[in-house]
């Protein structure tokens, strides 16, 4: 499914993985201490959070994902 | 979300690449006040992101040959390339890779020492149908180049604006004033009034899964289509190429440089050119596909090519994740057209008029993939002419905004007009019912992407595709709704998906002959005497207009000679 998880054990809160990513998957959570994934339906699989993310939190799955398309919404 | 932040300066460049940052740069050099603003981060976002490319040089010294050059990419180009646009490519390469020099960019070969010649990357059948290029080029390091460029721009005094998604662009008086769009983040209004403006918003795809590239939705050419500028080229798709089992490796590296050997489904040849063509599709439509990439009849020097090259470019190689590892062998599936929905690079875009990258829209100057340039002509040459042909559009641009927005008048903006954008920019967040973004970008995929609509063509497939298009145009986009400003965000994008669509299967239905990247299964000739034009597409009443510009007469090829000597490539059944 992409991005798979960014570990919160890992994650320094630096932000630059949100900055990485032009898609806007990944957010700050509410209090501003830890990257968190908000929109995995928008991932490109492009990594480029993975890259550059400093401590290695991140993981992203190179499995095909594409939403259920669904009749009508 | 009603707060409106007001940026004023004196160039605005709407789009942080490769281009927009060389444009932003040179602007600024003459002294005045520029702003990039960028729907990601500039300096990450768009095509620099996979912009591990070829840098062109181009030097007489070396033995670069200007003539060959010209031949060759005119032969490629099918005579649709700008032979002004690509002389001054030519001339203006090795100043663009001393700025990068200069700049603090690294690349992986002595500047003093250019390598590069196509066979230095290239082996296998695939490479023995080409001779050499008759320019140097130089191998970029992945990622490494465009977050050089931002740190150029920031030391310099350029502002930067991240993470807005610019939706229209301002006209007062029939000139260019600005732009204006929302914060994904806060949902914010951003208003930039400029004196003049430059789009470097890059292509446009459907968001395909096959490269990544999915950030870009042809929101330049959109935009500037509304405002009522000229967009050329559309019926020329990219047709980049990549891995069917992880789309969006980033390591195909390899697979462009090196071992560039490819084989049917039951294992027969059918490597096409060494410019970018329709090979793969033409196999599949076949039925013969689906097409793999055979490293099994690598030979150990092709190998050992392959490991040089990776190595010169220090891609990130993620290759053991999907368990590939070219130094053994292995046949991989491939996709073609992986970037599905992309045009022809610097082919396709806003129309430009001059050679300092002025649009017909007084004010609004045009660079990079969203530039009309028409540098390759009806197909990509490929290696040079991407990158560096952003960065030198890019720096004409930067220099002809800066030339206009030195004589232009304070920028004055209509209260009625921004008060009419701001509408259609939240429309979207007020709807209580309609359909989600998400969905409609997917039936769109499911109508373009498809091998028979976007690559083999048909006059009768490509109405049927219009037909649901005009459709979803006239009855989704208008009831497109989103919860946040990140949906907000992408019922925007939607939308210049859809125009970018129409665009794209009207230009495609006009231009009735095949050349170079369009092929028309009803039309599979070339037709010289009609076609030796470009097409445009043009806001007319509201409604889509489409038009010809014919290829000047100097440029055309010598009619007399045999139609096989002026086309090398054959198409199908033509």
């Amino acid at each position: 499914m992409s991005i798979e998880r960014i570990d919160p054990e890992l994650c320094t809160g630096c932000g630059i993985c949100v900055n990485s990513c032009p898609m806007d998957v990944i957010r700050m959570d509410e209090k501003g201490e830890k990257a968190i994934i908000k929109y995995p339906e928008e991932c490109m699989c492009c990594d480029y959070c993975e890259l550059d993310c400093p401590v290695d939190a991140i993981y992203v799955s190179p499995e095909k994902y594409a939403p259920l398309m669904v009749s009508w919404c | 979300m009603s707060q409106a932040r007001v940026v004023e300066t004196d160039v605005l460049v709407i789009g942080g690449g490769i281009a927009g940052c060389f444009a932003a740069i040179k602007a600024k050099e003459q002294g005045l006040d520029v702003t990039i603003v960028d729907k990601a981060y500039a300096g990450k976002s768009g095509s620099s992101i996979a912009a591990g490319g070829w840098w062109m040089v181009f030097n007489p010294e070396w033995g670069h040959d200007h003539d060959a050059s010209m031949e060759d990419v005119t032969v490629n180009g099918e005579y649709l390339n700008n032979r002004d646009w690509d002389e001054i490519i030519l001339k203006e390469a090795w100043a663009t890779y001393r700025d990068l020099v200069s700049w603090g960019v690294e690349f992986p070969v002595a500047s003093d020492k250019i390598e590069g010649y196509w066979d230095t990357y290239f082996t296998g059948p695939r490479a023995a149908r080409a001779p050499n290029l008759p320019w140097g080029i130089v191998p970029l390091r992945h990622r490494k180049t465009s977050p050089v460029l931002r740190t150029q721009a920031e030391k310099v005094g350029i502002k930067i604006v991240d993470r807005i998604m610019i939706t229209d662009l301002l006209k007062q008086d029939g000139k260019m004033v600005g732009a204006v769009g929302f914060s994904y983040d806060t949902g914010d209004l951003h208003v930039f009034k400029a004196k003049a403006t430059i789009t470097s918003g890059g292509n446009n795809c459907f968001r395909s899964p096959g490269f990544h590239t999915a950030c870009l939705t042809g929101d330049a050419e959109a935009m500037a289509y509304r405002a009522g500028a000229e967009i050329t080229g559309k019926e020329f798709p990219d047709t980049h190429f990549n891995l069917a089992n992880y789309p969006a490796w980033k390591s195909n590296a390899e697979l462009y440089a090196a071992y560039m050997y490819f084989t049917d489904a039951e294992g027969e040849s059918i490597n096409g050119t060494v410019g970018f063509d329709l090979f793969m599709e033409f196999a599949v439509h076949a039925g013969r596909g689906p097409v793999i990439w055979d490293l099994d009849a690598a030979a150990p020097g092709d190998v050992e090519a392959m490991r040089e090259y990776v190595r010169k470019r220090a891609n990130p190689v993620e290759a053991e994740r999907i368990g590939l590892d070219y130094t053994r062998g292995g046949k991989y599936p491939c996709i073609g057209g992986s970037a599905a929905g992309v045009s022809s690079q610097q082919t396709s875009g806003v129309w430009v008029v001059d050679t300092k990258c002025a649009t017909s829209l007084p004010g609004l100057y045009a660079a990079g993939d969203s530039c009309g340039a028409r540098v390759c002509g009806a197909s990509h040459r490929g290696p040079g002419f991407g990158v560096t042909g952003a960065a030198v559009t890019g720096k004409r641009a930067g220099l002809g905004a800066a030339e206009y927005a030195l004589q232009a008048e304070k920028p004055v903006t209509d209260e009625k007009e921004l008060a009419r954008l701001k509408e259609l920019i939240y429309a979207p967040a007020q709807r209580r019912s309609g359909f989600s973004p998400r969905w409609v970008t997917q039936v769109l995929q499911n109508t373009m992407i498809p091998y028979f609509i976007l690559y083999i063509k048909h006059g009768e497939r490509l109405q049927a595709a219009l037909t649901i298009v005009e459709f979803m145009r006239d009855h989704l986009v208008p009831k497109l709704m989103a919860k946040d400003p990140h949906e907000l965000r992408l019922t925007h994008e939607t939308a210049n998906m859809v125009l970018n669509a129409e665009m794209i299967l009207r230009a495609s239905l006009f231009r009735t002959e095949s050349r170079g990247l369009h092929y028309r299964e009803d039309y599979p000739r070339r037709d010289d005497p009609t076609w030796l034009a470009w097409t445009k597409v043009k806001k007319k009443q509201g409604r889509m207009n489409i038009l010809k510009e014919p290829v000047p007469r100097e440029w055309w090829p010598d009619l007399f000679k045999p139609y096989q000597q002026r086309y090398p490539e054959r198409f199908p059944r033509e």
